[in-house]
C-alpha cells in the first residue's frame, strides 16, 4: 500500500509529461488540407496538398471577385428573416438523428447529425452520383460567423478545421471521385 | 610585391563579396531534356539574384503589359511568398493524365516545377524570395 502511494505521484507526474508533450505535438504539428480527384475514364488524378496555416494567410489577402475579407458572396443563400446561428445552436443541442430528407425523382438528399457533425448526403440519380459533406460543428458555426446574410466565412471556418481531429469533409462517387479531407500528413499516403 | 599581395587580397575580396551578393537568394535551376534522339539537354545554374538585376534592364515598354495585370495580385503575391516559405517542405499539387505528369512542391525555399510529358522532362527550381523580387520588378514598371 505504502509502495503504492510512492508510486502515484510519479505516475502523475509521467502521465503529465506525456500529456504536456502529446499537446505540444499536436500544437507544432502542421495540418494540411488534401484534395484528390480522380477520372475514372481518363484516369487523370489531381492531388492538392495545402498547409492549412497557407490557407488560414492567404484567404485574407484575396479582395478579388465573390471572395473579399476572407468572407465569400454565395449565391441563391437567402436568410431573411432567419437567423442561421440560433437554427445552427438549436442542431448543435438537438439530439442526432436525421432532421430532412427529400426524395424527388431528380435527387435525394438527407441532412442528418451523426457523432456530432452535420452529414448531407446527395444523390443525383440523373448524373448518377453520390456526394457527402460532412461538417464538424464548429466548422459550421465558424463558416457563417460575423457574415451578413448570403456569406460565408472562409477564414474562420480554416481556422475552425486547425482545431478538428482528421475527418473527410467531402466525398464525391461517380464519374469523377473527389475527396477533400484534413490531416497532420503532408502527403496523401 | 606588397603592393601585388594587396591588389591580389582586393580582388579575392571583391570576388568572394560579388559571389556572396550573387548567391544571396540562392540559385535558379532549369533542366530540360527533349526525349527524341538529338534532343536538347540543358542544365542551367543562375544565381536568382541575377533576375531581378536582369529585369532593371529590360525597357519598360515590354513589361508594361505585365505591370499592368500583376499589379492588382500584388498584395496577394506579397502574402502568399511568405506563408510558403514558412511552409513545411512537401508535395503541394500533383496532376497526372495518361500523357502528363506535373508536380509543384516546396523544398528549402524554393518552389520546384516538374513536368514530364511524351516529348520533353522540365523541371524548373525558383528561389521564393527572388520570386517575389522579380514580381516586384515587373509590376513596378511603367
Amino acid at each position: 500500500m505504502k509502495s503504492m502511494r510512492k508510486g502515484l505521484p510519479r505516475l502523475a507526474l509521467v502521465s503529465a509529461v506525456v500529456l504536456a508533450a502529446t499537446l505540444a505535438f499536436a500544437a507544432s504539428t502542421p495540418r494540411y488540407l488534401h484534395v484528390r480527384v480522380t477520372n475514372l475514364t481518363t484516369h487523370e488524378v489531381v492531388r492538392v496538398n495545402l498547409p492549412l496555416t497557407l490557407a488560414e494567410k492567404i484567404i485574407p489577402a484575396i479582395n478579388h471577385g465573390k471572395l473579399r475579407d476572407g468572407k465569400v458572396q454565395i449565391g441563391n443563400f437567402s436568410a431573411d428573416g432567419v437567423n442561421v446561428r440560433a437554427i445552427l445552436d438549436a442542431l448543435k443541442t438537438a439530439p442526432e438523428g436525421e432532421f430532412v430528407t427529400v426524395e424527388d425523382h431528380g435527387d435525394n438528399v438527407r441532412v442528418a447529425k451523426e457523432h456530432g457533425q452535420m452529414v448531407v448526403h446527395v444523390i443525383d440519380k440523373k448524373s448518377n452520383q453520390n456526394v457527402d459533406v460532412t461538417i464538424p460543428w464548429e466548422v459550421a458555426q465558424a463558416l457563417v460567423s460575423e457574415t451578413s446574410d448570403d456569406q460565408l466565412n472562409l477564414e474562420a471556418a480554416v481556422k475552425a478545421l486547425e482545431n478538428v481531429g482528421d475527418t473527410t469533409l467531402v466525398r464525391v462517387s461517380g464519374q469523377d471521385n473527389v475527396r477533400v479531407w484534413v490531416d497532420s500528413r503532408n502527403t496523401e499516403e | 610585391m606588397i603592393f601585388l599581395a594587396k591588389l591580389g587580397i582586393g580582388v579575392v575580396g571583391a570576388a568572394l563579396v560579388g559571389g556572396a551578393a550573387l548567391s544571396s537568394e540562392g540559385f535558379m535551376q532549369v533542366q530540360v531534356h527533349e526525349k527524341h534522339a538529338g534532343g536538347t539537354n540543358l542544365n542551367l545554374f543562375l544565381p536568382a539574384a541575377l533576375v531581378p538585376t536582369t529585369l532593371r534592364f529590360v525597357p519598360k515598354r515590354h513589361l508594361a503589359e505585365a505591370a499592368e495585370n500583376l499589379r492588382p495580385y500584388l498584395p496577394i503575391v506579397n502574402t502568399a511568398i511568405p506563408a510558403v516559405e514558412e511552409c513545411p517542405d512537401g508535395l503541394m499539387v500533383e496532376v497526372v493524365d495518361s500523357q502528363d505528369h506535373v508536380r509543384i512542391s516546396k523544398r528549402g525555399g524554393s518552389l520546384e516545377v516538374d513536368v514530364s510529358d511524351t516529348d520533353e522532362v522540365v523541371h524548373v527550381s525558383v528561389p521564393l524570395r527572388a520570386a517575389q523580387s522579380a514580381i516586384h520588378q515587373i509590376a513596378e514598371a511603367n
